[in-house]
């Protein structure tokens, strides 16, 4: 692909990303996030580990496609993959038909910063930063300062509704550290989705919390999942959470070994 | 947008940042505080090693009939007036004095107490200059140096004082009025510098002899002429240089000329600038053509003694200055690689602390530059916060440090500068704008390239590394 064409279809940057419309799919519409031949091998002294094998996967517009499987499997290796943060040896990933390892790794930083959004196990936020601020950090990164300072308030108030909507009206000038683990993961989702991103990847969300929490965390996810017809893509050890979800990976020692598809419900 | 949010708010959040802050603002508070006072040391040494010397000292060694530019032909040896006259007639100059310049050895207690003591307690070599009051007061710092103050008294406080200044400055080479019969008739007057009164216990009114020996035309040694004579102290002088104080010897150019009975009458001319600073090469250049072409002097740098500027007389002291400086500044910009250093390390330890905030900020899309900025950035402002406000102490501390060392004296009772051994009543110091903004320029650069190993360091994280652990 010559780097002259439109590398992936987003609205011009100058304009907020727009919710897609949830009436359906057309076939003609490209997956959000493939991998072919996905191998990935690490240097471990003098041996050499392969830890994927070659992963062939799909994510459908729209869909909550759950990844599990033992743990040491590779589940969150091929999530770095596929969430542009690791480079594989050997296969591509595309995101929205874009072959994103082929791109200038400043292409890749806005794919990665417009088109894909991170929920991790460990939250992940800056300590520094107030709640609101963190939540708005996508958006700081984007823009420039000029342009960021124009339409701060926008996103601020696009954070600000969020954080509301996640029951966090009196927390959002607290910090990290002054937060508890489900009030932080809250923070991380309304970032992850600051920008409207199509597909959403999250390792095991829940993993830290206890059952409680987890259940209410993962209901704002899915709710949002839901209303913003966004693909998310869940690694996750919980049979309940992944019966939620309308197809579930299983993987072993580095393979998709089987697909539990099911028909898409409408 | 982030690398400005995020390095200001690291900065305001991590107090360990402002230790590297600290350390700029210490270096430049005292690199420009240390400068200033240098510099104003300097130029006030430079001041002192001018004494009474002229901005131009003409000296023609090559002297024969001289072709005027209205075609009189005259002797330029006797026309001293000519050549003054040629001078002043630059737009430059404000005015030209002729000079009489002898050497001699001045025998304070007479010729007699030197034979029978050893030599360098009784005779000195002094420089015998003759000058024409009037036209060397508008010329050089003659005048000046007859109404200065005496400097500060030595602490045994002994002589300094017993030669008072002239009585009368417009006339200052006038017999001094005595009261009760003269015995015999008085010397030909001379004024003695500070120092050489100093050192001999000179009072005014004292009988003093000076030997010396003159050549004739024909330049063999002229023994017709007195050896010696006898002289009488009418005043002091102080230039502020030292040796200046205690080598020259002012008489009156007439009387001196006829003391050496010497048929040209001169040997040198003076010339005062308007703005020597800012004139000297060009008016020096274009003075000694114009006195070449109408045959006063040589070529212009055939001889570089017969025109020279006062600081060629004090080449070497002035050149040890500047180097001094130069040297003072190279030493203290240490202290800038120390600061920049602290930087280095605080920063480094951050990148380490701040591993997985460089992963997540990769994770939502930041680029590995924009990584490296933002640590740039944190250096950028530790400099430029710091050395801001290390350059207002600075310059405002230079502006009052006589104050400042004043109320440090009386305050703990200790004095840290000493008034009465250096030549001036005050702490000199001199802020100059431009030496501040190199400071403050260098401190900022060598900060960022200290900052860049770090910051480089940051951008090269692997994300997925960085995040895999809590
Ligand atoms: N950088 C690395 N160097 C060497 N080995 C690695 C590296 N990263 C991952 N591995 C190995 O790859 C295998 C898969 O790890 P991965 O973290 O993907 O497992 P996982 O499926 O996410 O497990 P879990 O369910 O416990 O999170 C593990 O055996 C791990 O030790
Ligand atoms: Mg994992």
């Amino acid at each position: 692909m010559s780097s002259e064409e439109p590398l992936f279809t987003t609205p011009d940057p100058s304009e907020p990303p727009r919710v897609p419309s949830t009436s359906g799919n057309a076939g003609g519409v490209s997956s959000p996030l493939t991998s072919s031949g996905i191998r990935r091998s690490f240097e471990v002294g003098e041996r050499r580990l392969e830890v994927l094998h070659g992963v062939d996967m799909e994510l459908r517009p729209g869909e909550r496609l759950a990844l599990m499987g033992t743990s040491g499997a590779g589940k969150t290796t091929l999530l770095n993959i596929l969430g542009l943060l690791d480079r594989p040896t050997e296969g591509k990933v595309h995101v929205e038909g874009v072959d994103a390892w082929s791109l200038s790794p400043a292409k890749r930083a806005e794919l990665r910063n417009r088109r894909i959004g991170f929920v991790f196990q460990f939250y992940h936020l800056l300590p520094e930063l107030t709640a609101l601020e963190n939540a708005i950090l996508p958006a700081m990164i984007l823009f420039k300062g000029s342009e960021f300072r124009r339409r701060r308030e926008e996103f601020e108030g696009k954070a600000h509704d969020m954080l509301v909507r996640f029951g966090l009206s009196t927390r959002l000038g607290h910090r990290p550290g002054q937060l508890s683990g489900g009030e932080q993961q809250r923070v991380a989702i309304a970032r992850a989705l600051l920008l409207d991103p199509p597909i959403l990847i999250a390792d095991e969300p829940t993993g830290n919390l206890d059952r409680g929490t987890g259940e209410k965390v993962l209901e704002i996810l899915l709710d949002e999942q839901k209303e913003r017809d966004v693909s998310l893509l869940l690694v996750t050890h919980d049979e309940r959470l992944a019966k939620r979800c309308e197809r579930v990976l299983f993987m072993e020692d580095g393979l998709i070994q089987a697909d539990s598809s099911a028909p898409m419900p409408t | 947008m982030f690398r400005t949010f995020l390095s200001l708010r690291y900065l305001r959040a991590r107090k360990t940042n402002w230790i590297g802050m600290a350390g700029i603002f210490v270096a430049v508070a005292a690199l420009v505080l240390i400068l200033s006072i240098m510099a104003g040391f300097l130029a006030e040494h430079r001041r002192t090693l001018r004494g009474n010397l002229a901005d131009f000292v003409i000296q023609p060694r090559y002297t024969q009939s001289v072709r005027l530019p209205n075609g009189d032909l005259i002797d330029a040896d006797h026309d001293v007036g000519a050549m003054i006259d040629l001078i002043e007639s630059h737009p430059k100059v404000v005015s030209a004095a002729p000079q009489l310049q002898w050497y001699g050895l001045f025998v304070p207690d007479g010729a007699k107490s030197a034979m029978e003591r050893p030599m360098q307690d009784a005779i000195q070599l002094v420089e015998l200059i003759g000058v024409d009051v009037e036209a060397e007061t508008g010329t050089s710092d003659f005048a000046e140096s007859l109404t200065r103050e005496y400097s500060p008294k030595p602490p045994d406080g002994r002589i300094y004082s017993s030669v008072e200044r002239v009585d009368d400055a417009e006339d200052p080479f006038a017999p001094l009025e005595r009261s009760g019969r003269r015995t015999s008739r008085p010397g030909r007057p001379i004024i003695v510098g500070e120092q050489l009164a100093y050192l001999w216990s000179l009072r005014k009114g004292q009988e003093v002899s000076i030997i010396t020996a003159t050549f004739d035309d024909g330049g063999s040694l002229n023994e017709d002429a007195p050896a010696n004579s006898r002289f009488e102290i009418v005043g002091s002088f102080r230039s502020k240089d030292n040796e200046m104080d205690q080598r020259r010897v002012y008489m009156d150019r007439a009387e001196l000329r006829d003391f050496l009975q010497d048929s040209r009458g001169w040997s040198a001319v003076i010339v005062k600038l308007e703005d020597y600073e800012r004139d000297k090469l060009q008016v020096r250049e274009e003075l000694w053509t114009q006195l070449n072409e109408a045959g006063f002097l040589g070529a212009p740098g055939d001889n570089p003694n017969e025109f020279r500027t006062w600081e060629d007389f004090r080449a070497t002291l002035l050149a040890a200055i500047e180097n001094e400086k130069s040297l003072m500044g190279i030493m203290l910009s240490l202290v800038l690689v120390v600061a920049g250093f602290t930087v280095f390390a605080l920063l480094s330890m951050m990148v380490t602390e701040k591993r997985r905030d460089i992963g997540i900020l990769t994770a939502l899309g930041a680029t590995s530059w924009g990584v490296m900025v933002l640590f740039l950035l944190i250096g950028l402002w530790e400099a430029v916060i710091g050395s801001a406000l290390g350059a207002a102490v600075g310059v405002l501390g230079a502006m009052k440090i006589d104050a400042i060392e004043r109320w440090l004296s009386s305050t703990f009772g200790f004095q840290i500068f000493n008034r009465d051994i250096y030549l001036f009543d005050h702490i000199p110091s001199e802020v100059m704008p431009i030496e501040v903004a190199k400071i403050v320029l260098g401190a900022v650069v060598s900060t960022l390239i200290f900052a860049a190993i770090p910051a480089w360091r940051a951008s090269r994280l692997d994300p997925v590394d960085a995040l895999r652990h809590e």
